[in-house]
């Protein structure tokens, strides 16, 4: 009978957890201030103490690094990883900056991103779980003028948006999460689309929304292999950052709109410094309109029979 | 008392997690602490009190995780409630078990926080590297359980219990 007692009152408590935290998703999910200001004070009350313990027990992870990640050679390799990625970035902008200038002459209103504020800031940490691959932790917030959704970027290019902000530190989207869509321009084309992570392709990303695939079989109309892909003047960023360069272009299922390949000019699975564009982000998302409601596939066909439009 | 000492072991937990074990990685893939506070939670306190004490585990790991503030919480309270209520004859507290029993509560809570997440429409969760993860995790939070059980055991049950007898099940 005790028993029986014990056992109905464990369901209970069971089931008024559940309800608590039903409630609590709930109200996350619809985004009540409150439920992500008190979120944001655990974080910043218990910052100085993680701060101060990653000072001490770093030399655990710098022996288990030097152990299983060769520490002297990934030092030395992230720095002329570094040296390459903001070469590339160089050559990436100018092409950009090119034709942003004639574009300019040609009395176009395009914002220059020389222009934006900056913030130089260091990665705390990467991911801290198992599901958040995608997220990294920089030593600035709030206080320092970071906003959500401001624009973070490398010398080579784009590595993705402010998603949570708190006192000191600030959370960053990936550019390498499927998630994060990023209005993007072909600069050879002057096309805009947007575009996103490809899910388990490290380093490529695909813009298939928005473009439309020529009519005819012009070659000239297709984006340059090899051209430069940037930051769109109408999307959620400051125009003309780096994204990436065009690895392929072909035909969607839907055979009207454009698929293009595009290779990451940044690695963000190494990153150590960072720079935050300090612009407020637009409140609407203004290249939502040429978002359809389910994303256009690559008919398998076509990947195999459309080789020419690739080259 | 008892929710100081439990409090002292979250958070020690919650520091480890953000400092070592975002360094400390097998596979990329590293413990779940904050889970394997639950699973032992439910394990030596039983459903009702073991359930609840996970809830706060999982909710003080949602504080960080991308995820919405209550599915970690719902997840850990869920496998703490199963694991504390499995008959108390089944166990003696040989290392060997309270391993055992870390690997498949881990487990249960990465897969049912996975699968949670997706019900609440958080994509990307459930995919084939959730397997791996799931494994590896709780193959990581196997090996540190007997570790673990030590604090657990002095935060719900009192000094006596540090080299003292094995600890019994409420």
């Amino acid at each position: 009978m005790a028993q029986a007692q014990r056992t109905g009152r464990s369901r209970h408590r069971l089931i008024l957890l559940a309800l608590t935290a039903i409630t609590l998703l709930t109200v996350d999910l619809n985004g009540f201030g409150p439920i992500e200001s008190t979120q944001r004070v655990v974080r910043d009350v218990l910052d100085p103490v993680t701060s101060l313990a990653a000072t001490a027990v770093s030399p655990i992870g710098d022996a288990w690094n030097s152990v299983f990640n060769y520490g002297d050679l990934e030092d030395e390799n992230a720095a002329l990883r570094a040296e390459l990625e903001a070469l590339q970035g160089a050559v990436i902008r100018g092409e950009a900056d090119t034709e942003t200038l004639r574009r300019l002459l040609e009395a176009t209103d395009l914002p220059y991103v020389g222009d934006v504020e900056r913030l130089a800031a260091e990665v705390k940490y990467g991911s801290v779980g198992n599901f958040d691959d995608h997220l990294i932790t920089i030593d600035k917030g709030s206080r320092d003028g970071v906003g959500e959704g401001m624009a973070v970027v490398t010398g080579a290019g784009m590595v993705g948006r402010v998603e949570r902000v708190d006192n000191a530190t600030s959370t960053v989207q990936l550019i390498s999460d499927a998630s994060l869509f990023v209005g993007a321009r072909l600069v050879s084309t002057d096309k805009v689309g947007l575009g996103h992570a490809v899910p388990g392709e490290s380093g490529m990303f695909v813009i298939d929304r928005g473009i439309d695939y020529p009519d005819t079989d012009d070659p000239t109309l297709l984006p340059e292999i090899g051209s430069a892909v940037v930051t769109a003047g109408e999307s959620s960023y400051p125009a003309d950052v780096p994204i990436g360069v065009v690895r392929t272009v072909r035909r969607s299922t839907d055979e009207a709109s454009m698929r293009v390949e595009v290779e990451l000019a940044n690695n963000v699975d190494d990153l150590q410094f960072v720079t935050v564009l300090i612009v407020e982000p637009p409140s609407e998302f203004p290249l939502g309109a040429i978002l359809p409601a389910t994303p256009a596939g690559v008919d398998p066909e076509l990947e195999t029979g459309d080789e020419g439009a690739d080259e | 008392m008892t929710i100081l000492k439990v409090g002292a072991v979250f958070l020690v937990s919650i520091v480890l997690q953000l400092t070592v074990f975002v360094d400390v990685r097998v596979a990329d893939v590293a413990p779940e602490l904050l889970a394997l506070v639950a699973v032992l939670a439910g394990f030596l306190a039983g459903p009702e009190r073991g359930s609840t004490i996970a809830f706060g585990a999982g909710l003080l790991w949602d504080v960080w995780l991308p995820t919405p503030l209550g599915l970690a919480a719902m997840a850990f309270a869920t496998v703490a409630f199963a694991i504390g209520s499995i008959e108390a004859g089944l166990f003696t507290d040989s290392r060997l078990q309270v391993s055992a029993l870390a690997f498949l509560g881990t487990f249960a809570a990465v897969i049912s926080y996975a699968l949670l997440g997706e019900v609440v429409g958080q994509r990307g969760l459930v995919d084939v590297e959730l397997l791996r993860v799931a494994l590896i995790a709780g193959v990581l939070n196997s090996l540190l359980a007997p570790l673990m059980m030590r604090p657990m055991t002095w935060a719900l049950r009192g000094p006596l219990a540090l080299g003292g007898p094995a600890p019994t099940r409420s």
